[in-house]
Formats: structure tokens, C-alpha cells, sequence
């Protein structure tokens, strides 16, 4: 038979049980806008009913869990897109800046090779002008400088990438040294059969700031989350975080070593793949298409000022110096400073200007590379552009997927004001109702009291 | 299905998509230029770079063509005072051939060859900023000298020809020894000739000589024409490397330029995109239950 004093105490539970559910609603409210945190619904149950005869009476109810609400395959997918984007990202910014120096149409080296010719096409009216002459040491002096400036520019750029590798690994050192701790928390709190739910949200912001650095694969295992690298370079199992070191080689380029194991090459995505992408596979190309460019044109340049004969008539001696092969560019300069060295006449006549055909056809002879000297220019330019253009795209496209995914993970995890709002109402009201609960049976209880005596 | 309770995001990023397009067609009306970076089409730059050092190229041809137009008509017009001065030596020889004249008489008319040869010596030796026009290609030395033992040419047999377009060139000298020592039309010797045979010889000498005088005016003549051809190629040249220019340009600006109707469309639909995307911030962001709920 059901009593008054098994209302009475249903009631006082379920006054417990609306305000830890209100608790739920209010931490919800109160992290409504903290970045990676996952709504919190309290688990309601009905308590095990008790039978007398053929009658079931209930005994209320129990909060059994305040539980987080997430969807841990979302997570996995917010981590790639996150890489995904931190690679292009990091491609973006870097390459705009390589791009850069490639975007002049009014300037650099591609105008200053014609503007180069150029003048020995006008030196060619009148070969004995030194003004005209100085003209064209002017003219390669220019160039020179466009040459070894750019090179300087890209290795700025290279040692701007080194500096950001060296912090993309401390930053990984730092978090996963951290994922490490709460791994072991969040599988405590599990061991002690309580829900892990902040700790795990504190693990998934950190694991997400990761993945932005680097690709990232993270395998749930009975001892807590393993997360490796892309390629399986581990960083964190269960409570032990393995760090990364990075320590230049003989060219200055930060090399990244785990566990004495040089691993740079196998890290991709994110901002340190996005980062390594460039200065070790772009970067490189672009500076060898420079020195095959440098290094070509003043062999040819050269050998067609062998040909001739300078004001002198002395036969004519080497006009531009660049080291052979890799450096070319970089080292690429105007031998001579005096303008009479300039190598015109074809049959050691001072006005002869025959010569000067053949200096100037360097401007469409062909190269190590099979291309003029202005194809192999305008080949950097697209080579350049293109890259970016691509990063852009995937920048672009990682945005909107990145969305998506963040999206999606917002309208399972994500609290909705409103909805805690009619929670308030509803728990609110459920416990002015249990309150009601407790004061109707207390007025029974006083009547069953004040019931006279026989 | 649980709908994304944060739209705010979302709207952000609407927001500056739109601002992006706006700011993007922005920068393509005040720079005209469809292609600001490689990236924006890398092979419209990669063209546009190959376009813009034909345009270079081609200016300069221009400006070799006006130089080459200065030093040529220098030239030209020179030569015009030689075959000026040459007619006066036959005049001069045809009138000492009459039976008449006295041997003082001759004399000065001798004076005058040798003065018309101090002319005409004078003239082979005109120069054009500095390089002597008919030395061949030995122009920094004065090429005809008078000697006793006559007129000597120390230039050369060169001649120099300068790029004026894309795989052509043309020759812009003709040597002084081809102009006025050729065999058989050789100006200063048929002139010397002349004074010879007016101090010494006779009629006959003097018919000779003035025959001798005429022929290389006639030949002389003859070469002028390379000039005067030469300074209507550049003419023609100049036309067409100017037509070349405008090609190129209107070239250039079908491949990077900016269609400024399309990119003016562009700009207010993007502008339209990016107000709706405001109003509709606008309207969702400041929507919440608690608006509606009674305070008390």
C-alpha cells in the first residue's frame, strides 16, 4: 500500500533531482559560448517500482547521469577538416609572400632581361656611344640586382618557414603533453564509473588545436586515446606523450626528429605540412628554375661576347660572373665596370656593331631548360601563380568543409539557449510541483494527526 | 534532427564572403586589371609577361628606327651636297673644254677642283654624334684624308645593319670607300684627275676628266638610293611597328584586363549579396525565447 511518508520522501528526491538537472541547464547556459564545449543533458530514470499484490506503485524518480551529448566519429572528421585547412592555410600565407615577388608586371626580372636586350638593340644605332654603352652595363646591373634580391626574398621567406616550423613543434610538444595528463584523467574519472564529460571536451579542443598543426590520427583504446601522426609517428599513448625535436641540418633547414628518427618527410597536413610543402618540394623548384635561368643565360650571354671584339678590339671577355648550377642566381653579376668592355663590333672595328646580333640573340636561344630566358621567367611566374591559386582553392574548399563539420557538431553538442530556456520552465516547474508534492502531504499528515483520538 | 543552434558563425563567414567579393571587385575597377597576381590566372600572367616584353621590344625598335631615320637622313642629305658639289666640277670641266679660255682662266677653274675636292672631302667626312658616317665600320677615325699623294680612306669595307623588327634588319652604312673610291666612279680621283689635266693637259684630257667626274656623280648617285630606300622602309617600318603596339595592347588587355561593365555588375551584386547577408544577421542573431517570456 502506497504512504504518505513514501510521497513525502518521493517528493524531497525529486527536488533533488530538478535542481541537479537545473544545475545541468544553468552550466549549459553559463558555457553557452566556450569554444569545443558539449551540452550536458541530465539522465532521468524511473525508480524501481514497488509491488504489493497486484498493484505497482512507482518511487519516483533518479537523476542516474549528467551526461555530455557527442558524436566522437564528428570529432575525428572536425580533426581532418581542421588539418586540411591548417595546410592550406599555412600554404597561403607563405606562398603569397613568394608570389609576391612575382607579381610586377612593370618591374623585375622579366622586364629587366628585355629591358637588357633593349639596350643593346639601341647600342646597336650607335656602337661607339659611351653613353649608350654605360646604358647597357646599367641595364645588367639592374638585372643583377633583381636576381640576387629575389633570391634574398625567397630565403627570407625559406628562414621565416624555419622559424615557424621550430614553433609549430614546440606547439605540438606543448599540447600533447597536456592530452597526455588528461588522458589519464578522463580514463580515472571512467574507472570511477563517473562521465568524463568536460575533461573530454578540454582533450577534444586541444586534440582539434593539434590536428590544426599537424595531420593527426587519434584510435580510442581501452587505456585512453593514442594519437600518432598521419603516418604513424606517435605522439601520445594513453598517459605518455612522446615530444618531436627539431634541430637544423648542414643548410639551415629545421629537420624534425621523434625518438632520434628524423621524420620530417613524413609529416603532412596541417600548418606543418602546409609549412614543409613549401620550403621543402616549392621552394626549391622555384630557386633551381632561377639559377637554371641565371646560370644559362650568362653562359650563353658570355659565349656570344666571345664572339666579338670589344671598342678596344680586344677580343671580348665574360660580361656576366655566376657560379655554376645551384647559387647561380644568387651570385649572378656584371663582370666588367668598364663600359667599353661590351663586346659589339665583329671585326675589331670600334663602330662595327655585328656583334650585337648575336648578344642580342641570346634573348631567344635556348636554355638547359629548352626555353628562352623570358619562357623560363614567365614559367616561374605560372608555376608560382598556379601554386597559389591551388592553395587558395583548398584553402576555400577546407573553409567550407570545416563549416560543415563544425556545423554538424553544433547542432548535436552545441547548446541552444532556447532549448535550456524551456528547460528552466520545465524543471522549474517541476520542482515548485514537488514542493506542492511535500506541502499537500504535510497538510494530510497534519490531518491524519489532528484525526481525534478515541 | 537538432538544428545548429549558433548561426552566428555561419553568418560571419556569409558576411565576409561577401565583404571578400566586394573588396575584389573593387580592386579589379580602380586598378583595371582583372589580373592583379599570378594567382589570379597564372597563365594570363605567364602571357602577359611574354605580351609586355614583345611591347618592350617593339618599343625599341621604334626608338631604333628614329635613330637609325636621324643618322640616315644625315647621310642622305650629305650626299645630296656631294652630287650638289660634283655637278658644279662638270659644269666647271665643261666649261675649261671651250677652246677660249685663257691658261689663267683654267688655273682658276683648277683652284676651284681643288676646292670642290676640299669640299667634297669635308663632306665624306661628316659625322652623327660622334661616329663618322662613311668609315665603314672603323667610325671613330677620320676616314678621307687629303695628301700629296691624293685622297687616302682609312676606314674599313664594314657596314653595320641594326635590328628594326623581329628577325629583320636592316643595313644602315654603306662604306666610304664603296661611295666614293669605287673603280671606275671614283669621286676623289676622277676629281684629282680633273685638276691634273687643267694644269697640265689637253682638251681631250680635260673631256676625259669632266667624263670621268660625271660618271661618279652618276654612280654616286646611283648609291644615294640605298639611302632614300632605306629611309621609306623605316617610314613603312614605323607604321607598322606602331600598329604592332596597338595590337599587343588591346591584347594585353583582353588577357589581364578588366571589363569594367562586368566588374561594375559584379561590384553591386556583391553589394546586394552582402546587405542581404547583414539584414539576415540582422534578423536571426537578436531572435531568443527570452524575448518573450514575461519578467518577473
Amino acid at each position: 500500500m502506497g504512504s504518505l511518508t513514501g510521497s513525502m520522501l518521493m517528493a524531497a528526491n525529486a527536488l533533488l533531482v530538478q535542481q541537479g538537472a537545473l544545475q545541468a541547464t544553468s552550466n549549459n547556459i553559463a558555457n553557452a559560448n566556450t569554444p569545443g564545449y558539449s551540452r550536458e543533458v541530465p539522465i532521468l530514470t524511473e525508480a524501481t517500482p514497488v509491488v504489493e499484490g497486484n498493484l505497482a506503485f512507482g518511487r519516483g524518480v533518479n537523476l542516474q547521469q549528467i551526461a555530455s551529448v557527442r558524436d566522437q566519429l564528428l570529432q575525428f572528421r572536425l580533426y581532418d577538416e581542421t588539418q586540411q585547412q591548417g595546410n592550406a592555410d599555412a600554404q597561403v600565407s607563405n606562398l603569397t609572400q613568394i608570389e609576391n615577388q612575382f607579381s610586377s608586371s612593370t618591374s623585375g626580372i622579366g622586364t629587366d632581361l628585355t629591358a637588357f636586350f633593349n639596350s643593346l638593340n639601341q647600342l646597336a644605332t650607335s656602337p661607339t656611344s659611351s653613353s649608350q654603352r654605360q646604358a647597357v652595363l646599367a641595364a645588367g646591373n639592374t638585372l643583377a640586382n633583381d636576381f640576387q634580391g629575389t633570391v634574398a626574398q625567397l630565403d627570407g621567406i625559406k628562414q621565416n618557414l624555419n622559424q615557424n616550423v621550430v614553433q609549430s613543434v614546440n606547439q605540438i610538444n606543448t599540447l600533447t603533453g597536456e592530452i597526455a595528463k588528461l588522458n589519464t584523467q578522463v580514463s580515472t574519472l571512467q574507472n570511477q564509473g563517473r562521465d568524463p564529460g568536460a575533461t573530454e571536451d578540454q582533450r577534444d579542443e586541444l586534440i582539434r588545436q593539434l590536428s590544426q598543426i599537424t595531420e593527426i590520427t587519434a584510435i580510442p583504446t581501452t587505456e585512453g586515446l593514442t594519437i600518432t601522426t598521419g603516418n604513424g609517428v606517435p605522439l601520445v599513448v594513453a598517459n605518455q606523450s612522446y615530444s618531436l625535436q627539431a634541430t637544423p641540418d648542414a643548410s639551415g633547414a629545421e629537420q624534425i626528429h621523434s625518438q632520434g628518427q628524423n621524420v620530417t618527410s613524413t609529416l603532412q597536413g596541417g600548418q606543418l605540412g602546409g609549412l614543409l610543402s613549401v620550403r621543402d618540394q616549392f621552394l626549391p623548384t622555384v630557386t633551381a628554375s632561377l639559377d637554371n635561368l641565371a646560370g644559362g643565360l650568362a653562359a650563353n650571354f658570355n659565349a656570344a661576347q666571345a664572339q666579338g671584339f670589344d671598342l678596344s678590339g680586344n677580343p671580348g671577355q665574360a660580361f656576366f660572373s655566376a657560379t655554376a648550377g645551384a647559387g647561380a642566381a644568387a651570385s649572378f653579376k656584371v663582370a666588367i665596370t668598364d663600359p667599353s668592355l661590351v663586346a659589339a663590333s665583329s671585326d675589331g672595328a670600334a663602330g662595327s656593331n655585328g656583334n650585337i646580333a648575336n648578344l642580342a640573340a641570346v634573348q631567344t636561344q635556348k636554355l638547359a631548360s629548352g626555353e628562352t630566358p623570358l619562357d623560363a621567367y614567365a614559367g616561374i611566374v605560372f608555376s608560382v601563380g598556379n601554386a597559389t591559386a591551388q592553395a587558395q582553392a583548398a584553402s576555400q574548399a577546407s573553409t567550407l568543409g570545416l563549416q560543415q563539420v563544425t556545423d554538424q557538431i553544433s547542432s548535436v553538442s552545441g547548446v541552444s539557449l532556447d532549448e535550456e530556456t524551456t528547460n528552466l520552465i520545465r524543471f522549474q516547474h517541476a520542482f515548485e510541483a514537488a514542493a506542492r508534492v511535500i506541502t499537500t502531504v504535510d497538510q494530510l499528515t497534519q490531518t491524519v494527526l489532528n484525526m481525534p483520538s478515541t | 534532427m537538432r538544428v545548429n543552434p549558433n548561426p552566428a558563425n555561419d553568418i560571419l563567414a556569409a558576411i565576409q564572403t561577401t565583404q571578400a567579393q566586394e573588396q575584389t571587385a573593387l580592386l579589379q575597377l580602380s586598378s583595371g586589371k582583372r589580373v592583379n597576381t599570378p594567382s589570379d590566372d597564372p597563365s594570363a600572367s605567364a602571357s602577359e609577361i611574354r605580351n609586355q616584353a614583345t611591347e618592350a621590344r617593339i618599343d625599341q625598335y621604334l626608338q631604333s628606327v628614329s635613330s637609325l631615320q636621324a643618322q640616315m637622313q644625315t647621310a642622305d642629305s650629305t650626299l645630296n651636297s656631294v652630287v650638289t658639289t660634283l655637278n658644279q666640277a662638270v659644269s666647271l670641266g665643261v666649261e675649261a673644254t671651250n677652246g677660249t679660255l685663257s691658261d689663267s682662266n683654267k688655273a682658276q677653274i683648277q683652284q676651284q677642283i681643288q676646292g670642290i675636292i676640299g669640299s667634297v672631302v669635308q663632306l665624306a667626312n661628316t659625322s652623327f654624334q660622334g661616329a663618322y658616317l662613311f668609315a665603314g665600320t672603323n667610325t671613330t677615325e677620320q676616314p678621307f684624308t687629303e695628301g700629296a699623294g691624293g685622297v687616302t680612306y682609312s676606314g674599313n669595307a664594314g657596314s653595320n645593319s641594326v635590328a628594326i623588327a623581329d628577325g629583320r634588319s636592316l643595313q644602315s652604312s654603306v662604306p666610304g670607300s664603296q661611295l666614293f673610291q669605287q673603280p671606275g666612279s671614283d669621286v676623289f680621283g676622277s676629281l684629282q684627275q680633273l685638276s691634273t689635266a687643267l694644269q697640265s693637259g689637253t682638251a681631250d684630257d680635260i673631256n676625259t676628266a669632266t667624263a670621268a667626274v660625271s660618271a661618279a656623280l652618276n654612280y654616286l648617285s646611283g648609291q644615294r638610293v640605298f639611302y632614300g630606300t632605306a629611309l621609306n622602309q623605316l617610314n613603312d617600318d614605323q607604321t607598322n611597328l606602331n600598329q604592332v603596339t596597338v595590337n599587343l595592347k588591346s591584347q594585353d588587355n583582353s588577357l589581364v584586363g578588366a571589363d569594367p561593365t562586368k566588374v561594375a555588375t559584379q561590384l553591386s551584386q556583391a553589394e546586394t549579396a552582402h546587405q542581404a547577408a547583414l539584414a539576415a544577421a540582422a534578423k536571426i542573431l537578436p531572435e531568443s525565447l527570452l524575448d518573450f517570456l514575461p519578467i518577473n
